[in-house]
């Protein structure tokens, strides 16, 4: 049974990585197509590295992912508190809204945005509305729901005396946000805003419907190559990207991680008091 | 007598239309140790947080060394909290967490080390400097949570039931240690509690509430001897209430027999409650007794038994260090200092008789009285 059960996880992590492993590996060879490795070569990277169209579309997801993922922390940070302020059953009404985007096919909240922008603007009488802001704006919509949600629960963990104890102690109430009450939920900050910014990078669906042709990402672009062959340059560029968010969560496990002992070990110190005598 | 340092005038508050403190006028003066006392939910937390700045009243008007400070933010203010569960801050180690106060105030790193350092020895935390705070037991959390609060200086100190979480005999030591700093800093406490016996160890004075208004005001003396009414009676230690008619000035009846007291400045014939504590009944043999009963319940308490005696249905509480047999006749005389008289009040007939007393029933009161956290859960979410 042991051994089987070895045999499967083995099988699991083969047919997990064994797409991505033959990527990397394409992205390495001189060969043209996948079924033939000749030898070893970087040019695939320095071809990828000399685009200068496929960099400027990689530059543009960056920034759409980098500025999207920011603003979605703040405002989401900042909706969580307002959140924490409603009564219980509100509270509760408003999380079940909240996490509704992030079932809702992707394909719903795509057309919807696009409906909304096209409508928006009609009433403004502006041609082109889609581009850069609406792109913008869509992602910074379908990624606040990653940031509340693991935004609250840090939240919820805070003593609502620890804030007050910084007033008590001389700060005003912006001081003792960032002085106590920010370094407690940072961890889930920058978790919920890293998990937002690899949503982003990613997307294609959402972005495909509320691009213009003035602002494209890399995923919208890319789609439309799968029609041709592929140019074996792309390869380096998904290792590299695959690499990034690879990079990217090890981060955020490490985050998680840290915070997770600590909260551990604060547990156990609490359940000691009646306990230990100093 | 020390000057005046926070006086609280007429202070009522309103939780959404619901009252929880009405004309609360207190006077607290300079290096007193002032107590809060009374059961959960009668509104010690939420005075003591009008004095921190946390809470605004509905109405009335808190003054600090003589100025009105009622709509003073707890930054402005001189004065500095223990909150119920420390309220330590996690991301910082003992000595930040200590030093935290001053560091606001921008002093000068050497002073801040100092100092910080001569009050983590005050409290007995020396070399615990460089440890992460969820480290330490409660006992040592509360100790950070005194350093913290103490190394500013402030006027006055409040404290909301700084020993709630620990055991019994951390507990003693603390309110020992506790009583010691306050007395070497020479600083004012209001100390919260529900732990009467914590309150008269400690207190320079005792404030007795309940349903949110004072009940009484007193040194610990007075308001174990001379109790207001039937509820401080109840609350402070044992008592037998019974009621009775006052006939003239030192003379009272109850029980159909007149006795001797030393109160007076009643009307004539009024109608009053008269307490009188088990440790001041004397046992004596049946045929000499003004009092008869049977004996329906005997505990051992150590030092001494505490009997339940049945007197033609009202049940008395008798403390004596004679053994007397389960269901023995036997008697008991009251001398007149044994006696004290109160007025009649709200609280007359809720108290006083041991008809109902188990020795679980009564834990069962304690424990569920400790039990704060979840009530507080309850609110907040309303806020
Ligand atoms: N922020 C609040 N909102 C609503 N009700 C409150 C609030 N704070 C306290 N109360 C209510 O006021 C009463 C007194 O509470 P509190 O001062 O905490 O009592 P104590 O500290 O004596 O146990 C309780 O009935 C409690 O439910
Ligand atoms: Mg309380």
């Amino acid at each position: 049974m042991k051994r089987f059960n070895r045999i499967f996880t083995v099988a699991v992590f083969i047919f997990l990585y064994a797409p991505i492993l033959l990527l990397v590996a394409a992205s390495f060879s001189s060969g043209t197509s996948l079924s033939n490795f000749e030898g070893f070569t970087l040019s695939r990277y320095s071809e990828l590295f000399s685009d200068k169209n496929m960099l400027g579309l990689l530059l543009n997801s960056l920034i759409v992912a980098l500025i999207s993922s920011v603003v979605a922390s703040v405002f989401g940070t900042v909706s969580c508190f307002g959140i924490r302020r409603l009564g219980r059953r509100a509270q509760k009404t408003v999380m079940t809204v909240t996490n509704i985007p992030m079932t809702n096919p992707e394909i719903v909240t795509g057309i919807s945005l696009a409906l909304l922008f096209v409508f928006i603007g009609q009433m403004l009488k502006l041609k082109d509305v889609m581009g850069f802001w609406t792109l913008l704006i869509a992602h910074i919509t379908f990624n606040l729901p990653y940031v509340i949600l693991s935004v609250m629960p840090k939240l919820n963990q805070l003593d609502r005396h620890v804030g007050e104890a910084a007033l008590d102690l001389g700060c005003t109430p912006i001081k003792a946000f960032f002085k106590v009450t920010l370094p407690e939920i940072l961890p889930g900050i920058i978790s919920g805003g890293l998990m937002a910014f690899t949503m982003s990078l990613d997307d294609f669906v959402i972005s495909y419907f509320v691009y213009g042709p003035a602002f494209t990402t890399l995923p919208v672009e890319i789609y439309t190559y799968t029609k041709k062959p592929l140019p074996p340059k792309l390869y380096a560029l998904f290792t590299v990207l695959f690499l990034a968010i690879l990079l990217v969560m090890i981060v955020m496990n490490i985050v998680q991680a840290r915070d997770d002992n600590r909260s551990r070990r604060n547990k156990n110190a609490k359940g000691e008091i009646t306990l230990t005598r100093i | 007598m020390e000057k005046e340092l926070i006086r609280l005038a007429d202070i009522a508050m309103q939780f959404d239309g619901e009252e929880v403190l009405r004309s609360i006028n207190l006077t607290v003066r300079d290096k007193e140790f002032v107590t809060l006392l009374g059961p959960s939910g009668c509104g010690k937390t939420t005075t003591l947080r009008i004095i921190g700045g946390f809470e605004t009243p509905t109405s009335g008007e808190v003054y600090f060394d003589g100025e009105c400070i009622t709509n003073l933010p707890p930054y402005k203010r001189k004065v500095n909290t223990i909150f119920q569960r420390y309220a330590l801050f996690p991301h910082l180690n003992v000595f930040e967490n200590v030093a935290f106060g001053l560091r606001i105030q921008k002093l000068p790193e050497e002073e801040i080390r100092s100092r910080v350092l001569e009050m983590l020895a005050l409290v007995n935390l020396k070399g615990y400097e460089r440890r992460s705070t969820d480290a330490l037991s409660g006992g040592q959390q509360q100790r950070v949570a005194i350093a913290r609060a103490l190394v500013c200086r402030p006027r006055l100190l409040l404290l909301d039931e700084p020993l709630g979480a620990l055991d019994l005999r951390l507990r003693k030591d603390m309110q020992a240690e506790l009583k010691r700093i306050q007395q070497q800093l020479g600083i004012t406490f209001v100390y919260v509690t529900h732990d009467q016996e914590e309150a008269l160890a400690m207190s320079d004075t005792v404030v007795v509430m309940d349903k949110g208004r004072i009940q009484q005001i007193g040194t610990p003396e007075d308001i174990y001897n001379e109790p207001q009414n039937a509820f401080v009676a109840d609350f402070i230690g044992e008592s037998n209430i019974i009621d009775g008619i006052m006939h003239e000035d030192r003379l009272v009846e109850f029980c159909g027999r007149k006795f001797a007291c030393l109160d007076g400045g009643f009307e004539k014939r009024e109608n009053v409650d008269v307490v009188i504590r088990p440790e001041d009944i004397d046992i004596i043999p049946y045929q000499n007794g003004h009092i008869k009963g049977t004996v329906t319940s005997v505990t051992f308490k150590g030092v001494h038994y505490e009997f339940i005696i049945d007197v033609d249905g009202f049940k008395w509480m008798v403390q004596s260090t004679d053994y007397r047999e389960l269901g023995s006749e036997v008697a008991f005389i009251i001398e007149p200092d044994a006696i004290h008289i109160m007025k009649k009040s709200e609280y007359s007939g809720m108290f006083g008789d041991y008809s109902t007393y188990s020795e679980a029933y009564d834990r069962d009161i304690r424990e569920f009285d400790g039990e704060e956290p979840q009530e507080e859960k309850q609110y907040e979410a309303e806020e």
